[in-house]
């Protein structure tokens, strides 16, 4: 269990989850567990993320982060699944993966913690917990079937906490997030299909196919697939299906819905590890196994990029809605991951990373004091009330917080990596870069507003105008695990700011190795001067 | 040619053929035992009586309405384990007409579950008074009346199992067939007997109505069907598979008497997968019938179809790697209006159980697309098989969520609903085991993983793309010219899954309901513990066929019986 303590995370919290939704239903005497259940959660969430931590320290694994190399740790003694087809569990995690593992396990008891009163707490947190299993399951696996299982698998959570806990219209919200990302994968599956096909034969081991679904193995034999076309094809499936997880403009609208109805915890999980889902399968799959297609596809992925970034920021300046307006910079934000890409630097892609990182924390303590706000004012219309900072001061400071750290502002961690995005997108596109910034004028312009309108801006000194939905009552400052939970987010968004190099260090050796591992031949054998 | 007469039944032969013998004394058994009674014979100017139990008023255990079921239920169990032990065993021909081989064997245990689990369903489904009494003189109109419709259906149960059993048998002889003609009787005894039962369910108005619409379709079906068997006959003068495949395979071009006679076979089995445009009877017969009849009729009875396709379509007619079988773009064509048409039809079902048969027409176009890729001649031996591998594994899975949606419909029926989609409201919080299940099934129906549903859709998706990508023009540079880089028949993958995400819309609305909506009543629904079980097992058996050591059994096991069926 010690050796292999990337199962461990990945199953525990599903199985715990599973035996806490279930048992009270079978067996009578386990009713005292019911009422157990949100302790035991995060119970399990902490340790979980003292796992993480100790991974990271180096207790466990004894890998040091400062100077990482190529290659996974902590793999297991892979454990054949279905022999038959080639599937086996394998787990293991690199630079890459690790960030996005150790923040999953930190904004799970987070968000616990946010919403610790929700109402029928024993399904809701169990909830989370398997949604924890199932996220860290999409990044330490590398075997695509399991991978691709797990993928799917967080999709289960997310449909009953947007479907039970969401808002008014969490019918329809619950429905489109689900079959939108479902039908991209499935489009993604025939791409990874495809891929296995090309695998090495291994048919002498008992399988009926022939082939393995091993990711290492799948990745480096896709330039085996015979054709450029084909492999083109393959590479734009798969796009289609990271795309939408991420979400790229075009394919983003269900974004805004599922975000404005999920209950506050699946908000912050939502935007906080699923969107980087994608970009973590894009880089882990599409950009490592067909390195060719994607120096093909450049001009496509800054179309993407760009029109993502551009169109997110000028959606929210129309947004009256403060989660749809953070649902929309979510979108603008995920096209600078593209666009880091897209530069084929290795500043760029580590700048990506640290894109997914930053936004991973910043996101979900924006949609934390979104949800605060629609708990303790009843309304999320930013127009509706003015001057909170007289009702709720702590409130006001997280959201300010939140917002400059989003906007960009040096010192807080999105600011690490939107400058480097853009750095390594001047070095490449020269001024072409001056789109992107200027686009980030509009984010300051519409956080600004919204801030101006919502804290201070109020005609009378002592108090602030309060909505009508609260029907004359007096609104009350967030609860003291509200608060928590977003001084932790708050805290750690300044500490990346201010130290950035404890993960950047990591990601930027990872995507040097990788640069050179993977796309310099590319770039060559397509002309291009790395 | 066609002769019994050489079938000796010696101690070898039983045992090959012991799964049905079981369930035909399970038959005599079902008819015997709740005759039994204290009936004597006086032998004349004496005063000795002989006992000669057939007759006279009946003990009480033979009166228990329960005895037919538990008696079926028995003889199911245990055919069905030594169908399934039988299936390592080799191939043993039987008669001339018959052939125990693992693939006869796996199919035949998959009919006998899925029969196992409509019987274990159905212990609570029949009303029956344990204490049925004959009316006596003094009683009143009414109360004599009441008596005899207890009585009634007393007797049903009988007549229920029986029906059950003759399915059984049907079946599995049919699995077992390598004469076009002994399959072709096989599957008239089988479809016979379903068509009573549909009709079986008369605690509403619709039974009936269903039962003879199946019947008069079905059998119009069946009659075109033979008629191109007997053209088949006209053409070559032997029905033995073999002998009709080594004809096939020696024919110059196309003769007409072939193609018409595999055409109209054609129109038969495409009944019984329900494939369009021969579906429109089944969605009626569906939600006419019982559930767990339902649920008989979308798994064993499909998979008795697929069987059927596969001894005529794969076996006799396929083609040389590299030709085209005449059937494959009519095929082709058939299972994407067919898959499209059951979802589409799907979206706009307010009937559970209507929702279920057009998702059961859509499921049938999928594998219908399947076989359609093995006629393309682009699949080779080894594409062949991983299909034929593909559909097995689906049909058997589908033995337990398909069946496992309709027996959680069949506990609201206990209840006197599950015809409306209200009647599943509020069930997440009525019983939420149960409607956990459902959800479940509706994911595995949708083919979501980790669930068995998702592995043989992957199986199936697989073994088309391995037969279809990279079969193209391989110096493709621009986005049409990449679209050649896949044979054409790469796009039914696309339509599979493009269907499935479609399906997603009216499975999970279904489960949405479950959960979502307030339901009407919030007391339980009846106990009905040996329904519950069934649903249970079917439950965590499409877990653990999804991923893990169980699937890999399942997924080994449907091999070598492909392997036997191939050779």
């Amino acid at each position: 269990m010690i050796n292999d303590p990337l199962s461990v995370i990945t199953l525990v919290p599903i199985a715990v989850g599973i035996a806490l939704l279930i048992l009270p239903k079978m067996v009578d005497s386990a009713e005292g567990l019911a009422r157990a259940s949100r302790a035991i959660s995060m119970g399990v969430s902490l340790a979980m993320l003292a796992i993480t931590t100790m991974i990271f320290l180096g207790e466990i694994g004894n890998i040091d982060w400062t100077d990482y190399g190529s290659g996974y740790s902590l793999t297991n003694d892979s454990f054949l699944l279905i022999p038959s087809i080639g599937v086996s569990w394998k787990v293991g995690i690199d630079a890459l993966s690790f960030p996005m593992v150790w923040l999953t396990t930190l904004l799970i008891p987070i968000s616990m913690l946010v919403e610790w009163d929700a109402k029928r707490g024993h399904i809701f947190h169990p909830l989370i917990l398997i949604m924890e299993g199932a996220l860290i399951g999409v990044f330490v696996s590398l075997d695509m079937f399991v991978f691709y299982v797990f993928w799917e698998l967080t999709l289960v959570p997310m449909f009953f906490l947007i479907m039970v806990w969401g808002g008014e219209d969490r019918r329809y919200a619950s429905l489109k997030f689900f079959i939108y990302t479902f039908t991209a994968s499935v489009i993604m599956l025939i791409g990874i299909l495809v891929m296995y096909l090309y695998t090495p034969d291994v048919a002498s081991s008992g399988t009926i196919t022939g082939h393995t679904f091993d990711l290492g193995v799948m990745v480096s034999s896709a330039s085996g697939i015979p054709s450029e076309g084909l492999r083109h094809l393959v590479w734009i499936m798969l796009l289609i299906g990271f795309a939408t997880k991420m979400p790229s403009v075009p394919v983003h609208t269900w974004l805004p819905d599922a975000h404005v109805q999920a209950p506050t915890a699946g908000s912050m999980l939502l935007a906080g590890v699923m969107l980087k889902m994608g970009a973590y399968g894009f880089l882990r799959i599409a950009v490592t196994a067909l390195p060719e297609s994607t120096m093909v596809f450049i001009p496509l992925l800054i179309f993407l990029g760009m029109v993502s970034l551009v169109y997110g920021a000028w959606v929210c300046m129309g947004q009256t809605n403060l989660k749809r307006m953070v649902a929309y910079s979510s979108v603008s934000h995920m096209g600078l991951i593209f666009l880091g890409i897209a530069t084929m630097q290795p500043l760029g892609i580590a700048g990506a990373l640290f894109m997914m990182f930053a936004h991973g924390i910043i996101s979900p303590l924006l949609f934390a004091v979104a949800g605060a706000f629609k708990h303790h004012y009843h309304t999320l219309e930013i127009g509706s009330m003015r001057g909170i900072a007289h009702h709720s001061p702590w409130l006001a400071g997280h959201m300010m917080l939140g917002w400059m750290a989003s906007l960009g502002l040096p010192l807080l961690a999105g600011f690490v990596a939107e400058v480097t995005i853009l750095i390594a997108f001047w070095m490449t596109f020269g001024w072409l870069v001056m789109l992107p910034a200027l686009t980030l004028i509009i984010t300051a312009v519409y956080y600004l507003t919204s801030m101006q309108r919502t804290i201070f801006e109020s005609d009378d000194p002592h108090q602030g105008i309060l909505p009508e939905s609260l029907h004359g009552e007096d609104p009350s400052d967030i609860t003291w695990h509200e608060n928590a939970g977003m001084l932790i987010l708050g805290a750690l968004t300044a500490l990346f700011g201010i130290l950035p190099f404890i993960f950047w260090d990591m990601m930027s050796d990872w995507s040097s190795g990788f640069m050179l591992e993977y796309l310099t031949q590319a770039m060559e054998s397509e002309g291009v001067n790395p | 040619m066609i002769s019994l007469g050489q079938l000796a039944l010696d101690s070898d032969t039983a045992f090959t053929l012991l799964p049905e013998l079981v369930m035909l004394s399970g038959l005599l058994a079902i008819i015997l035992i709740p005759n039994l009674g204290d009936a004597s014979f006086r032998i004349p100017l004496t005063n000795l009586r002989v006992p000669i139990l057939i007759g006279g008023s009946r003990f009480e255990a033979t009166n228990d309405p329960r005895m037919p079921n538990r008696i079926a239920t028995l003889a199911f169990s245990v055919a069905f384990a030594a169908s399934l032990l039988m299936i390592d065993s080799s191939s043993e021909e039987v008669g001339g007409m018959l052939r125990s081989d693992a693939f006869s064997r796996l199919f035949s245990a998959m009919f006998i579950g899925a029969l196992l689990l409509v019987s274990a369903a159905s212990t609570h489904r029949i009303p029956a008074k344990q204490n049925a009494r004959a009316p006596t003189d003094h009683d009143s109109e009414a109360t004599a009346s009441r008596k005899i419709s207890i009585l009634m259906d007393n007797r049903r149960q009988v007549d229920f199992y029986i029906l059950l059993i003759m399915v059984g048998l049907g079946m599995s002889l049919m699995a077992m067939s390598t004469n076009l003609f002994m399959l072709v009787v096989c599957i008239e005894l089988a479809s016979l007997s379903t068509y009573v039962l549909v009709a079986f369910h008369k605690e509403e108005d619709v039974g009936g109505e269903a039962g003879a619409k199946y019947f008069i379709v079905g059998s119009a079906a069946s009659a075109v069907g033979i008629y191109g068997m007997s053209l088949l006959y006209l053409w070559s003068g032997d029905l033995a598979l073999e002998s009709l495949a080594t004809k096939w395979a020696e024919m110059e071009g196309i003769d007409p008497f072939a193609a018409f006679g595999v055409g109209l076979m054609m129109v038969a089995f495409g009944f019984k997968v329900s494939a369009a445009p021969f579906h429109l009877a089944a969605p009626d017969a569906y939600s006419g019938a019982s559930s767990p009849i339902s649920g008989l009729l979308a798994t064993a009875s499909k998979a008795m179809g697929f069987v059927a396709l596969f001894r005529v379509l794969v076996m006799i007619t396929v083609p040389d790697y590299g030709e085209q079988a005449p059937w494959f773009l009519m095929l082709a064509i058939i299972a994407v209006i067919t898959m499209s048409w059951g979802n589409l039809a799907a979206l706009t079902s307010e009937n559970p159980k209507r929702m279920l048969a057009y998702s059961s027409v859509a499921h049938a176009g999928y594998m219908l697309a399947a076989i359609s890729v093995i006629g393309s001649g682009l699949a080779g031996e080894e594409g062949t098989r991983l299909i034929l591998i593909a559909i097995t594994f689906h049909l058997a899975v589908l033995v337990l969520f398909k069946m496992g949606a309709f027996l959680v419909l069949s506990l609201l029926e206990t209840d006197g609903s599950g015809h409306r989609m209200e009647d599943l409201h509020g069930l997440g919080k009525r019983e939420p085991l149960i409607a956990g299940s459902m959800f479940l099934f509706m994911l595995s129906l949708a083919g979501v993983p980790p669930l068995s549903g998702f592995l043989s859709k992957l199986l199936m998706v697989n073994g088309i793309v391995s037969s279809s990508a990279g079969t193209g023009n391989s110096s493709a540079t621009d986005v049409y010219s990449w679209m050649d880089t896949v044979d054409p028949v790469f796009w039914l993958a696309a339509a599979i899954v493009v269907n499935s995400a479609l399906s997603l819309f009216y499975y999970l609305r279904l489960s949405l309901v479950m959960f979502f909506e307030e339901p009407a009543s919030s007391s339980r629904l009846k106990s009905a513990s040996s329904l519950r079980m069934a649903i249970m097992a079917c439950a965590i058996l499409t877990v653990l066929c999804g991923i893990g050591p169980v699937s890999e059994w399942l997924v080994s096991l449907v091999s070598t019986s492909i392997d036997s069926l191939v050779g």
